[in-house]
Formats: C-alpha cells, structure tokens, sequence
C-alpha cells in the first residue's frame, strides 16, 4: 500500500468505516510507515471534532450538571 | 484538562459548560432520543472525569478526545438498547421527509454560531448529498461500508468511493481551519 493509498483508508479507519479485511492491511501499513502514519492518523481524527461543530448545539436539562457534579464531588469525598 | 487530571470538580464543571451543547447534539444525532441522550451526556462526562488521566495534549486537543469518547459511547448505546430498532425507523421516516437532513443544518438563518463552525459546515454542505449520507451513516450511525450498501441499495465499491471522495473533500477543506479547531 502506497502511502497516499493509507491516507485515504487512514479517513475511513478513524470514522470506523473500514471492512475487517482492509483493517488488517491497514494496521500491515500503519507498521510499515511508522511515526508519519501515526502522526497522519492523529491529524485525521481532526474530522470527529468537525462532525461535531457541524451539529448546531443542544440543550441539555440543568438536572444533568446538577447530577454529575453531585456524583464527581461525593466520589472525590468517598 | 490538566485541572481536571488533578481531581478538580470545578474544572468539570467548567468543562461541561463549555461543551455539554455540541456533546448533546453529537449524542442526539445518534440516538435520536432527548431523555436517553441527556443520561447518556451525564454518564460521557463521568467517563471524562473517570478517564482524565488518560488524556495526552500530544496525541490531539481535548474536544477532540472527548468527540471520539462520546460517539463511541453513543453508538454502543444505541447498539444495545431496543432503542435502535425505534430510532431506526425516526430515522427513515426523517431522511423520507428530508432528505438532505444534514444540510439542512446549514441554512442561513441557522448559521449563528463561530465562523469555524460555519465554515466546516459550507465543506460538508458542499458535498453532494449521496456522499454526505454515506459519511453521516458512517460517523453518526456506526454503519460499516456493507452496512451502508445494503441501508442504501447501492454497489458497495460505490459507498467506498462515496466515502472517500467525501471525506478527502472534507479533510482538505478542514486544513485551512486546522489552526482554529
């Protein structure tokens, strides 16, 4: 696999679109290719955080803050 | 992030304040349930308390990490409850009624947020609309390529190519705004 071929499945992989067969050629290549392919998979998870600002935010009820901190602060109590 | 490594509840708090609207959308778009996504948020932040210490500034930025935690956890909800079944069909019955449903995020009286935001939604709005629902099913749903081929009576190599054309447009059109993310 060339490395401009494990760019493109490197975009599939981290939305996790890729077939089970053309992950274990993948994980083959991101061996081959080292830190570039690390650092190329890194800058790609880049499309999670877009996908997300493309959503308009939601609102969420208070109760749920009002719940979680109650849970974090009697957790770091205990 | 490095306040909440040190335990500080206060920095939680902050935390949510800051992203619990676009964790919410992320979770909703998935699950298409209100109630099921706001206990699923509060169980999402407790894993971002409970799982601090495992965030590196070095492998990506804190939104970042939390997106891929949260979808992660959205889609293994929606993998197991009998809820799939249900938002399967809110699902269809939306993309009958509208069929460009991600786009329609992007009109013009909606875009009231960040520059950023408006921007990466100009990309993934430039899209065409068999490749914008390829992505979506993939990112939001969780769906394989064969998944996809079969939801959409399409050839499979036609998905791939819709997915990676898709995603090429978008990763590109992304670089310019890498700065701002």
């Amino acid at each position: 696999m060339s490395f401009k071929e494990f760019q493109n499945q490197s975009r599939l992989y981290v939305i996790g679109a890729l077939e089970a067969e053309e992950l274990e050629e993948f994980e083959k290549a991101r061996k081959k290719f080292g830190k570039k392919a690390e650092d190329y998979i890194g800058e790609c998870y880049g499309l999670h955080e877009a996908f997300a600002l493309s959503l308009r935010p939601a609102k969420s009820s208070a109760a749920i803050k009002d719940r979680l901190m109650a849970m974090v602060r009697s957790r770091k109590e205990a | 992030m490095k306040a909440i490594q040190a335990e500080d509840p206060d920095a939680l708090s902050q935390l949510y304040d800051r992203y619990n609207g676009i964790l919410k959308a992320l979770i909703l778009r998935v699950i298409h349930n209100e109630a099921e996504a706001d206990d699923l948020l509060q169980e999402i932040f407790m894993e971002i308390w409970n799982q601090a210490k495992n965030f590196s500034s070095q492998k990506g930025k804190p939104l970042g990490w939390m997106v891929t935690l949260a979808r992660r956890r959205a889609i293994d909800g929606l993998r197991k409850k009998q809820a799939y079944a249900r938002a399967e069909e809110r699902l269809q019955n939306e993309t009958e009624q509208q069929p460009d449903a991600w786009a329609h995020n992007t009109t013009e009286e909606e875009i009231v947020l960040s520059d950023t935001r408006d921007l990466i939604r100009k990309v993934i709005a430039g899209l065409p609309p068999a490749q914008q629902q390829a992505i979506d099913l993939a990112f939001f749903r969780g769906m394989s390529q064969r998944e996809i081929a079969a939801k959409t009576n399409t050839p499979l190599g036609t998905v791939k190519t819709r997915l990676e054309l898709g995603l090429k447009k978008i990763y590109d059109g992304l670089k310019e705004l890498r700065g701002e993310l």
